[in-house]
This record gives C-alpha cells, sequence and structure tokens, in this order.
C-alpha cells in the first residue's frame, strides 16, 4: 500500500516539475554560449544578453527551489488536512503510511532539485569537448591509485549528503508538525500553524542551547585524542543521529495528531 | 462474517464542550438500506465520519464487520463525503486507477459503464466538469465499490429533484446486495419509498430505530409524517414562541 501512495505522489510532483527542472537545464545551457560569446568580445549587445539570460537563469532556480517548498507544504497541507483528505484518510491505510510517503517525494524532490542545480552550473562553466576526456583520464588516474585518503573523501562525500536529506526531512517535518497542530483549530488555521512553526524553532534552539554544549563535551571526551579525519565522520554521524531523533518526536506528533485528533473541516 | 455489520456502544462526541453525539448505542445488520434521518446539525455526519474513521469518539465504542476502525474496515467501507474530495488536476480515469489500486472491490468497467449511463466523459479533467458532474464521478466512485458498508452523507442535498430520482436509481441498482446502505439526509419525503429501516437522530441522541414497516404500522402514518411531527414539536421546545 506504502507503495501505491508514493506511486500517486510521484504523479503529481513529476506533473509539477515537468517544465521547470528541464527548464533550468535548458537556460544553463543558453547561459553558457552568451556567457562564452561575452568573455570572447567586447560587444555590448552581448554582454547585455549575457547578463538577461543569466538573471532568468538565476530567477528560474530561485522559482525551482521556492516550489519545492511550496509543493512540500501544499501536498501535505491540501492532500491530508483539506478536502483532498476525505479521500486520503478513507484509504485503506494507516496515518504513518500517509506521512511517509508525502515526506519520501518532498525529500527526493527537494534533492533532485539540488541535483539539477548543480548539474546547470556545470553545464554554464566554460567546456569543451577536450575537457570531458581530461575530466575521464583524470578519474581513471584516481582508480588505479586508489587510496585510503581516497576512500575517506568518499565517504566524508556521501556523509554529507546523507546529512542533507536527513536535515531537508527534519525541516519538512517541522512544517507537518506544525501545520498538523494548525489545524487542530478550527478557526485561523494557517495563522496558528505559522505560531506553532515559531514555537516549535524557539523550543528547539532552547533545547539545542542547553543539551548542545554537553553534548560537545561528551563528544570531545571521546574523539579528543583520536585523528582528525576519524573525529570529522564521527560529528557528523553525531549530528544526523541528532537530526534523525528530532524527526522521530515531529513524526510521532505528527502521526498521533492525524490518527488520534483528525480535524477535517 | 458476523450478521451485525455495524455496532456503536455507548458512543458520544463532543466538540470542545458542544456534544454532537451522546451515548448512542446502534446496531445495523446485513443487506438493509437505512435512512439517517434527523435536522440539520443533528450529528449525522459526525456518526458517518466516525464510522468512517475521520473523526474519533470522545467516547464509546465502534465495530464495523467485527473489527475496530482501521484499515480493514476502511477496505470494507464506501464513502460519499458531503463534499468534493479530489485533486483538480486529476482525470475521472485517474481517479479509477487509484480506486482499483486501493479497493479490491473496485469494479472498474462498471464505473465505466455508469459514467456512459450518467452521461459522463471519464477522460475529461476535472477541472473541467461541472459541480454536478463532479458529483457524479464521485458518486461512480463509491458505487462501482462491492462493498459491505456504503456511507453516504446527503448525496441528494444539493441537487434537484429530476436529479435526486437519478440519483437514488443509480445508488439502488448499483449497490452490493449483501452490504448495507446508510444514507443520511433531511429529505425524507424523496428516499422514503426505498427505505428497510429509519434511524432517527435528534440534539445527537437516537429517537427511534426500526423497520420502516413497523413505523407505518404502529403510528399510522408515513415516515416523513412522523418526521415532520417530531421535529416540529422540537421546535416549540426549543422556544420558538
Amino acid at each position: 500500500m506504502f507503495g501505491k501512495l508514493l506511486k500517486y505522489d510521484f504523479r503529481s510532483m513529476f506533473k509539477q516539475f515537468a517544465f521547470i527542472w528541464p527548464a533550468a537545464l535548458v537556460l544553463a545551457l543558453v547561459n553558457h554560449f552568451t556567457i562564452n560569446s561575452f568573455v570572447t568580445s567586447t560587444s555590448e549587445v552581448r554582454g547585455t544578453t549575457a547578463g538577461i539570460s543569466m538573471m532568468i537563469y538565476v530567477a528560474i532556480l530561485m522559482a525551482m527551489f521556492i516550489t519545492a517548498l511550496v509543493f512540500a507544504i501544499q501536498r501535505f497541507y491540501k492532500g491530508l488536512l483539506g478536502d483532498e483528505g476525505y479521500l486520503m484518510h478513507t484509504l485503506p491505510v494507516k496515518p504513518w503510511q500517509l506521512i511517509g510517503s508525502k515526506l519520501l517525494c518532498a525529500v527526493i524532490t527537494t534533492f533532485l532539485s539540488v541535483i539539477v542545480a548543480v548539474v546547470s552550473v556545470f553545464i554554464i562553466m566554460p567546456w569543451e569537448r577536450e575537457d570531458f576526456q581530461q575530466l575521464f583520464y583524470g578519474l581513471r588516474y584516481l582508480f588505479s591509485h586508489w587510496d585510503s585518503d581516497m576512500t575517506n573523501a568518499l565517504l566524508a562525500l556521501l556523509e554529507s549528503l546523507l546529512m542533507m536529506l536527513v536535515s531537508f526531512a527534519t525541516g519538512f517535518l517541522q512544517l507537518y508538525l506544525a501545520m498538523s497542530i494548525g489545524h487542530l483549530l478550527n478557526k485561523n488555521r494557517v495563522a496558528f500553524s505559522v505560531v506553532a512553526f515559531i514555537a516549535i524553532n524557539a523550543v528547539m534552539t532552547t533545547l539545542l542551547s542547553i543539551i548542545g554544549p554537553r553534548m560537545e563535551h561528551i563528544l570531545n571526551n571521546i574523539v579528543g585524542n583520536w585523528d582528525s579525519i576519524a573525529s570529522y565522520h564521527a560529528t557528523i554521524w553525531v549530528v544526523i543521529a541528532g537530526e534523525l531523533v528530532v524527526s522521530a518526536v515531529y513524526f510521532a506528533g505528527t502521526e498521533f495528531i492525524l490518527r488520534k485528533r483528525l480535524n477535517l473541516e | 462474517m458476523t450478521d451485525t455489520l455495524v455496532s456503536c456502544t455507548a458512543l458520544s462526541k463532543r466538540y470542545g464542550n458542544k456534544p454532537a453525539l451522546q451515548g448512542v448505542n446502534l446496531e445495523l445488520g446485513r443487506g438493509r438500506i437505512v435512512g439517517l434521518l434527523g435536522p440539520n446539525g443533528s450529528g449525522k455526519t459526525t456518526l458517518i465520519k466516525i464510522l468512517v474513521g475521520l473523526l474519533q469518539p470522545t467516547e464509546g465504542a465502534v465495530l464495523v464487520d467485527g473489527q475496530n476502525i482501521g484499515p480493514y474496515t476502511k477496505s470494507v467501507i464506501s464513502y460519499l463525503p458531503d463534499r468534493m474530495y479530489f485533486a483538480d488536476w486529476m482525470k475521472a480515469t485517474d481517479l479509477f486507477d487509484l480506486f482499483a489500486d486501493f479497493y479490491q472491490d473496485f469494479d472498474r468497467t462498471r464505473a465505466m459503464s455508469m459514467c456512459a449511463s450518467l452521461g459522463v466523459t471519464p477522460s475529461d479533467k476535472l477541472k473541467t466538469m461541472s459541480k454536478g458532474t463532479k458529483e457524479k464521478v464521485q458518486l461512480v466512485l463509491v458505487m462501482a465499490r462491492k462493498a459491505q458498508l456504503y456511507l453516504l452523507d446527503e448525496p441528494i442535498a444539493g441537487v434537484d429533484p429530476a436529479a435526486r430520482d437519478f440519483i437514488l436509481n443509480t445508488i439502488l441498482t448499483n449497490y452490493n446486495e449483501e452490504g448495507t446502505v446508510l444514507i443520511s439526509t433531511h429529505l425524507i419525503s424523496d428516499i422514503e419509498k426505498v427505505l428497510d429501516e429509519a434511524i432517527f437522530l435528534k440534539e445527537g441522541r437516537i429517537t427511534l430505530h426500526d423497520t420502516v414497516d413497523n413505523i407505518r404500522e404502529r403510528e399510522g402514518k408515513s415516515v416523513d409524517a412522523l418526521f415532520r411531527e417530531i421535529f416540529r414539536a422540537n421546535n416549540i421546545e426549543g422556544g420558538a414562541f
């Protein structure tokens, strides 16, 4: 059943992003040429063209991330707390599956948007066909001379990616919890959701200022005499674990409200 | 499979301090068409929402087909809410896909033939459909299932009398005859002829639950006439004069 929920959430996501992702990549390609032609000449027209196309590109990247955020909020609010909730909450599934499906879809949407942004930057950079060859040789060299530094670098990269995904999830779950709390009221639900979001933020900041230094102290005692690379990995994993604990609390709160206190209009 | 399909015991629901249901005890068997009758605000929608799992009771217990409300009961209940519940970008056929995916008892072929007889083009986007057509799509979704329990919340409230017959006819020709249909309404004269049982709900309490035949025999009048009498009296008690 969870897979079926995901199927419908992803379908609505692709409808939303079917235009904006390709558009960002195409505009990056346009910029690749306009910037190169601007760099290689002093023509004012080319300069203006390059400036305008860069502005459009930046605007569409911003629009992409705003869309990703709005999409995540809207799919939860309209899909589970609005009229569509009458359909979703009467499907033969459990509330945690409804939340999980929305969350996974939102995290992947945001992650794909980040990938599109990164790829688009690579597209804009000046490159020639020979550059790809160089890159290929470089990678081949790396793989043939693989050592523990490389393993550590790759590990650190993967850990950072994981940390990014987990922090997206924590962020979305905070929004979900705030909206779920807001919908408990019969009036001014949106306003109350915003208040709830700020309140959760305040609580978390306070908690972090109390627990944070102690955690740091404990961590320092343990990893203090490790080498810097090992303590770097350890620190990242502690941060990930912390985010996961916070996420679990947000998830449990949201699940409780949807299961026990659902209050559709 | 037990004979009792729905069982509510000492069921109460309060919104804040306001009681919506108070000590409701109710048993419904299988293969019945039951009218849930009461004026606006008498608790009809609240009772249906509890049965379908959209609301949690404040007190009391509810069983459907012997089970607590959860994924199983949702899989045997077909629910028509009093509002539109779908995303606008979908087509009716997308919703058929969704229902076929989630409900094993959904019959796509029947849904398509119901669309044909109701004059709905299922490949149209819902966004382009009129309100009446959307309501028909929702009715098709609900009635194309072979459910144990159909919960129809005010299915005829918003439409003209000609369309009422049309909707009632669709319900009667398509429901699973081993299942039970619970129809909530305050328009009793239109549905009285199809009912096996009637439940009168007044200020969150069940004041009467009997077969329509028994009511007519005992009271010597139609359910509609009895309803008008009871709820007019209610107005006087309520201090209308």
